[in-house]
């Protein structure tokens, strides 16, 4: 592994690969070493699994700059390891795309495949190695995707809640959503990263080629103090202050679909303590000047998910309620 | 009979059909699903049905001397219209892999509408044949993937006309292709690979007809009582059995060798030149010999990535 320093910090090739023109793509990372030859803990944070969703890139620009900063000031504040993986696909961010390009494959299904031979195939398992070799807790960044805004949330899948809750509430998310297992999962960072008993937590927020700095600036607030709650820092000044999350599981989440094609017009963002009949927005079909559909919540609750993409076929989810919970 | 199983109302251009063509003869139990078209730019898969809907329905009306229909057959040609008419494998407006999609939803978004209509509608076949291309960049030799085959569904490869089976990834993406859905509902179904995408191959494509229409006599569905059923010499290719080829350079690969050839270990697979001096960066060497089923397609190559899959010849003489 190639290792550059700047002061303290140190930077990190963990993967690369060749592009056609010989020029190398290199996924790098950040490593925060401990100020004490036996680290408390190890805490790693990755983002752009997917390369349109830049609010986790952005948030560990901003966890990047905060650690720099207290590592002039109190590098003794360092008791543990902090590993920052701030684009690991990056043709993918360079092109503002989900997939991988070229390939056109998910690279948050690649993990635990063991056949196959390419280089999306190739840096999910030097990714996920190295994430094993650094790391005891793990955090994973996403931001929805295209169709969706999404509150400041932790989804887990059920069976490893047990572990994950109580890691999940000190990040100051609005939400933690535990799910069923589905088949679709079983290829993810996350999942395979659980499975092998490192603690990871898949956090969801905002929407893809977009920064929602307030969202970003809340979940930095969550990072740091998980990072002070299980040790790995710790500083003169008290850990930020948190918000409680809502715990919800599936049968508290209502989803709102579309019954009809058109265009939806949102009125109102992401908001807690929705009342039942309240106005989400409307379904119109821009062709006769008609409403189609009047969207109202169906639940008092929180609006946690919200639909930004306009356009929308019948079945198009405009929202999610977590319902019977006025936070 | 050709009806509309699928209707889902867009917002400005026609709506998403999805098509299915059935014919019924009086043993409706011996029944056969054939399915292409989950991904938009494969288009040998569409054309194949197409030929196939033109054939049953000649036989339909008796104008095809001494076919009769004789159980139920349903063609459902083109399952992501809206990649097909956008001229894409995935439909760009979710970037979703429809084959990730199985078995669907019925009140979800538009894909998974289609795959739980396509899954609906198919449930009841015994028989399934998938039609697909090569994957993105790669061009493939006819042939059939079929997992874990019993004796059963290795008849029916038989009857297929292909000469190689492949064992698909069992992976846990694999449970949510049509394929994967079909081996739950203990339909008897196989993948039929061939050709690459965007680019229709007539002349591949009349070689494989004859094969789907044997199939269709064998599994009781089509009958011809003048006409002996072909019991194809089929290879079961193990995983293990599968050499792949890998560039060790990224560039310009330019091929040496043809599929659906033998190829024999040391024998030159291809070069590969660098894309601004054209300087020769790797002879890419055959390191077994076996048959070669997939070829890459796409002449840019990334260092690392597959070149070519070899099925290693059987040591036996006669095939299983």
């Amino acid at each position: 592994m190639t290792t550059r320093k700047e002061g303290l910090l140190q930077i990190q090739k963990i993967s690369c690969y060749k592009i056609p023109s010989g020029q190398r793509v290199e996924i790098l990372k950040q490593f925060f070493p401990s100020s004490r030859k036996r680290p408390v803990k190890s805490v790693a944070f990755v983002s752009g699994l997917h390369g349109n969703e830049l609010e986790g890139i952005y948030i560990c620009y901003l966890l990047t700059k905060y650690l720099k900063e207290l590592q002039k000031s109190q590098p003794e504040a360092f008791l543990g390891e902090i590993h920052i993986y701030p684009a690991v696909n990056p043709q993918a961010t360079d092109n503002a795309t989900r997939l991988w390009p070229f390939l056109s494959i998910d690279f948050n299904r690649q993990f635990g495949i063991s056949e196959g031979n390419s280089p999306a195939i190739n840096c999910a398992k030097e990714l996920i190695n190295n994430l094993k070799d650094s790391a005891d807790i793990v955090v994973d960044f996403h931001a929805s995707n295209l169709h969706l805004k999404e509150t400041p949330q932790i989804r887990i899948t059920e069976g490893f809640h047990k572990k994950l809750i109580p890691l999940a509430v000190h990040c100051n998310v609005n939400l933690i959503w535990v799910h069923p297992l589905s088949a679709m999962f079983k290829s993810t960072l996350g999942y395979n990263m659980n499975q092998s008993k490192v603690p990871t937590l898949v956090i969801e927020t905002g929407i893809a080629l977009r920064i929602n700095q307030d969202f970003s600036n809340r979940i930095l607030l969550g990072m740091l103090n998980l990072l002070y709650q299980v040790g790995v820092l710790a500083t003169k000044k008290p850990p930020p202050t948190v918000s409680n999350p809502i715990i919800v599981h599936p049968s508290q989440v209502i989803p709102i679909h579309s019954k009809y094609a058109g265009l939806f017009i949102g009125h109102t963002d992401i908001k807690k303590n929705i009342l039942k009949g309240e106005m989400i927005g409307e379904v119109v079909d821009a062709k006769n000047g008609k409403t189609l559909q009047e969207i109202t919540a169906t639940e008092d609750g929180f609006l946690f998910t919200m639909r930004e993409h306009p356009l929308v076929y019948p079945g198009a989810l405009l929202g999610r309620i977590a319902k019977n919970i006025i936070a | 009979m050709k009806e509309t199983i699928l209707s889902i109302q867009s917002p400005f251009a026609p709506p998403i059909e999805l098509a299915q063509y059935t014919w019924k003869g009086p043993k409706p139990k011996n029944s056969v699903s054939i399915v292409s078209g989950i991904q938009g730019n494969q288009l040998n898969g569409i054309y194949l049905c197409s030929r196939l809907v033109r054939f049953l329905n000649s036989v339909e009306s008796g104008k095809e001397p001494g076919y009769y229909l004789k159980g139920s057959i349903k063609i459902i040609p083109a399952v992501n219209s809206p990649a097909i008419f956008e001229g894409k494998a995935l439909w760009s407006f979710h970037d979703l892999d429809m084959n990730l999609a199985f078995p669907g939803n019925e009140q979800g978004e538009v894909i998974e509408r289609i795959a739980d209509s396509v899954c609906r509608h198919t449930k009841d076949s015994q028989f399934g044949v998938i039609i697909k291309s090569a994957d993105l960049n790669y061009n493939d030799a006819p042939h059939l993937f079929c997992l874990n085959p019993d004796g059963l569904a290795k008849d029916f490869a038989r009857s297929l006309g292909a000469q190689n089976v492949r064992e698909p990834k069992d992976s846990s993406t694999f449970k949510l292709s049509l394929h994967g859905h079909w081996i739950d509902e203990m339909i008897t179904s196989v993948v039929l690979s061939a050709g690459k995408e965007n680019h229709l191959d007539i002349t591949l494509c009349e070689d494989i007809l004859p094969g789907l229409i044997n199939s269709l006599l064998w599994a009781g569905a089509l009958g011809n009582d003048h006409k002996e059923l072909i019991k194809y010499r089929v290879k079961f290719n193990k995983q293990n059995k599968e050499t792949l080829i890998s560039s060790h350079a990224g560039g310009f690969f330019l091929p040496k060798v043809t599929l659906g050839s033998e190829v024999k270990k040391g024998q030159k697979i291809g070069d590969i030149f660098d894309i601004h001096s054209n300087a020769t960066l790797e002879s890419v060497l055959a390191n077994s010999s076996g048959y070669l089923v997939t070829l890459r397609n796409h002449p840019i190559i990334y260092q690392k990535e597959v070149i070519a899959v070899l099925l290693e010849k059987s040591k036996f003489r006669f095939w299983s």
